[in-house]
């Protein structure tokens, strides 16, 4: 599903070492406009320095050694830190998974979401108003002057979605935006997420590690593990017929309420390996009930085994 | 259900725990609570943040002075209890918390760490002392050579096996979970959740298991008890708690958690519940539900339902009845 033309963001060959480590290698994706495109993963797998690489943010030690990501079929890779900062907000923004630190805990509110809209004086309260309504804030008169500590966590989050959408960007990237909420909450902020890349048409790419919540709202998923993709495909696919070992085991992983209560889950022996311990073959090899001396060898490129759905694993047919 | 004839492992009767605020009333965190775990048995306890879980969990173990109400561990009250007597009931209800980073001293070796109650007890110490460590570090699926090693050279994971390991070095009647798996990864979840359900069978405990997810809950526990806002809203047996949730707030957090399967999660009826939860320190007046329920009516907002039975449920909701089945 790799509509070039139509694409918000493509994102190709994607590489990021720290030292000489490629803690994020070779990763390629492309999100359509109004599609909401999840990476999922273990604490690790490199999906939230893959977000901030597509903001141009990495942190220091951080090199991206390779790749292209085209926001709007322009390669942002190479723009100058000063061109760069003028699409923020406007064609890409982000939102993160604790709301009130996000926030400034000393401006109101409105300022916040007014400062991201590049408007001024009553234009820029009026606009303000009209997106905080559009989050779902209510009363957002009266939130407009207050501070990120008089309102709740669910509620800061809604303010940090409508500094992000205010500029109208076409790409909205989300690191984890209900991983601090309550179950309650979440559902609320997932329902307002999809309603606004329906109606906004705003592209979304939602870092995860919950595999609910993929399942809720993400129409396409890529499953990241120790810095590459796994398996990414639809969604519903991946989901029902996970064709990588890792996929398929994580989701065995999971309690769910169908089960037969303690019985036993699946196991994926070991932990995630640290980057200094990254073989040259798959990096899924040592925890892998599959693995052969070629996986160990060497890495298994992502092959597509049907339309939409690809796999990077030399034994996929095992689970055919 | 509890036997009335044997000792509960844990009784809870009408605990209440306020803590008072620089300015204004008083936190409700825990507003009468009252339940009991059996013996062997293991009760889950659900709620979102401030619903005043965790209170109770540490009013359980004793690190939370009740403001009124009663802790029995075994059947001896813990309040008012004196330091001789906590000493000893600590023994028997042992604690797991969340955050790892925490609970364990990052100067101490793991097997120090596991076998310090054991030692400061007098109840074994020297080669003694080493069998045991070694035993337990089995135990928790890890090895005796890990006694040496310190607890910066583990995975998450692996730390929360020596939690556990420490935890069950004094052989409790009584383990209290306090969020134990909500800081590990998906695949490490489920390895601490298997270990956790052989330790169930093999220790002949009773578990008091802290969550705000209902998917775990339901994967360890016996029996399931719902908190909103300082109350308990609804206990009953796993299946029935699952399959015929009694009071709104439980449908609520079973359709808010998200199913790892895009189809049957797409088909869920899609009804959030509005709103947040209110302040614990002005709970609203009546069923301290009503402001988000959408069930509610003129008495729920006057009248406090009472905690009563329905069937195998017991329910504090005035139109519990009602509900869609």
């Amino acid at each position: 599903m790799s509509a070039t033309m139509a694409a918000a963001l493509e994102v190709s060959g994607l590489t990021l070492a720290i030292g000489g480590v490629n803690v994020v290698d070779g990763v390629a994706f492309s999100v359509a406009p109004g599609e909401v495109m999840a990476l999922v993963g273990e604490s690790g797998c490199g999906k939230s320095i893959t977000a901030l690489a597509l903001m141009q943010l990495l942190p220091g030690p951080v090199r991206r050694t390779a790749g292209r990501i085209l926001l709007e079929g322009e390669d942002v890779t190479s723009l100058p830190e000063r061109r760069m900062r003028q699409l923020r907000g406007r064609r890409i923004s982000m939102i993160f998974q604790e709301p009130q630190a996000a926030l400034d805990p000393l401006s109101p509110v409105g300022a916040q979401v007014s400062e991201a809209s590049g408007l001024a004086g009553g234009e820029a309260r009026e606009a303000v108003h009209r997106m905080l309504t559009e989050v779902g804030i209510a009363d957002p008169l009266r939130r407009i002057d207050q501070y990120p500590f008089e309102l709740s966590g669910g509620m800061c989050q809604r303010v940090m979605i409508a500094s992000a959408l205010i500029g109208r960007p076409a790409v909205l990237v989300a690191d984890e935006p209900t991983t601090a909420l309550d179950v309650t909450i979440q559902a609320q902020i997932l329902d307002l997420l999809r309603r606004l890349a329906a109606e906004r048409g705003t592209a979304i790419v939602l870092i995860t590690h919950d595999m609910g919540v993929v399942a809720d709202i993400a129409e396409r998923v890529a499953v990241m593990y120790a810095g590459r993709i796994a398996e990414i495909g639809s969604t519903t696919a991946v989901f029902a017929r996970p064709r990588h070992p890792y996929t398929a085991l994580l989701l065995a992983a999971i309690p769910r309420l169908a089960d037969v209560p303690k019985s036993r889950l699946a196991v994926i022996e070991g932990s995630v390996p640290q980057p200094a311990e990254y073989g040259p073959g798959c990096r899924f090899a040592g925890r892998c009930p599959f693995a052969d001396a070629h996986c160990a060898a060497e890495p298994p490129p992502l092959r597509e085994t049907e339309e939409g759905h690809s796999v990077a694993c030399w034994h996929t047919e095992r689970l055919a | 259900m509890t036997s009335e004839l044997s000792v509960p492992a844990l009784a809870v009767e009408s605990l209440v725990v306020h803590f008072p605020a620089r300015h204004g009333p008083p936190v409700r965190a825990v507003d009468g609570v009252s339940f009991s775990v059996a013996e062997r048995e293991t009760l889950g306890l659900v709620g979102e943040s401030g619903c005043g879980k965790s209170t109770v969990a540490n009013a359980v173990v004793g690190l939370v002075r009740p403001t009124r109400g009663e802790v029995r561990v075994a059947g001896t009250p813990i309040a008012g209890a004196t330091t001789h007597t906590l000493r000893a009931i600590r023994a028997k209800a042992q604690m797991v918390f969340q955050d790892l980073a925490t609970s364990l001293n990052p100067r101490m070796t793991v097997g120090a760490a596991i076998g310090e109650p054991l030692l400061v007890r007098g109840l074994a110490r020297g080669r003694a002392l080493e069998a045991r460590v070694a035993a337990l570090l089995s135990e928790v699926g890890l090895r005796p050579e890990h006694a040496s090693r310190y607890p910066h050279q583990f995975s998450g994971g692996q730390r929360q096996r020596i939690v556990i390991a420490r935890a069950l070095a004094l052989r409790p009647t009584l383990l209290v979970c306090d969020e134990p798996v909500s800081a590990l990864d998906v695949s490490v979840r489920a390895q601490i959740l298997n270990l956790f359900v052989e330790l169930q069978q093999s220790h002949a405990m009773a578990c008091l298991f802290v969550s705000h997810d209902l998917a775990v809950v339901r994967h360890v526990c016996d029996r399931v008890a719902v908190m909103y806002l300082g109350h308990l809203v609804e206990l009953a047996p796993r299946d029935a708690l699952y399959a015929t949730p009694r009071h709104p707030y439980t449908r609520a957090l079973l359709a808010a958690a998200p199913e790892p399967d895009p189809e049957l999660q797409r088909a869920k009826p899609r009804v959030p519940l509005q709103g947040e939860i209110p302040s614990p320190a002005a709970p609203p007046p009546g069923c301290v539900f009503h402001t988000r329920c959408p069930m509610a009516v003129a008495r729920c907002r006057e009248e406090v339902p009472i905690w009563r039975p329905l069937g195998e449920t017991m329910v504090a909701c005035h139109r519990a009845e009602e509900s869609p089945a």
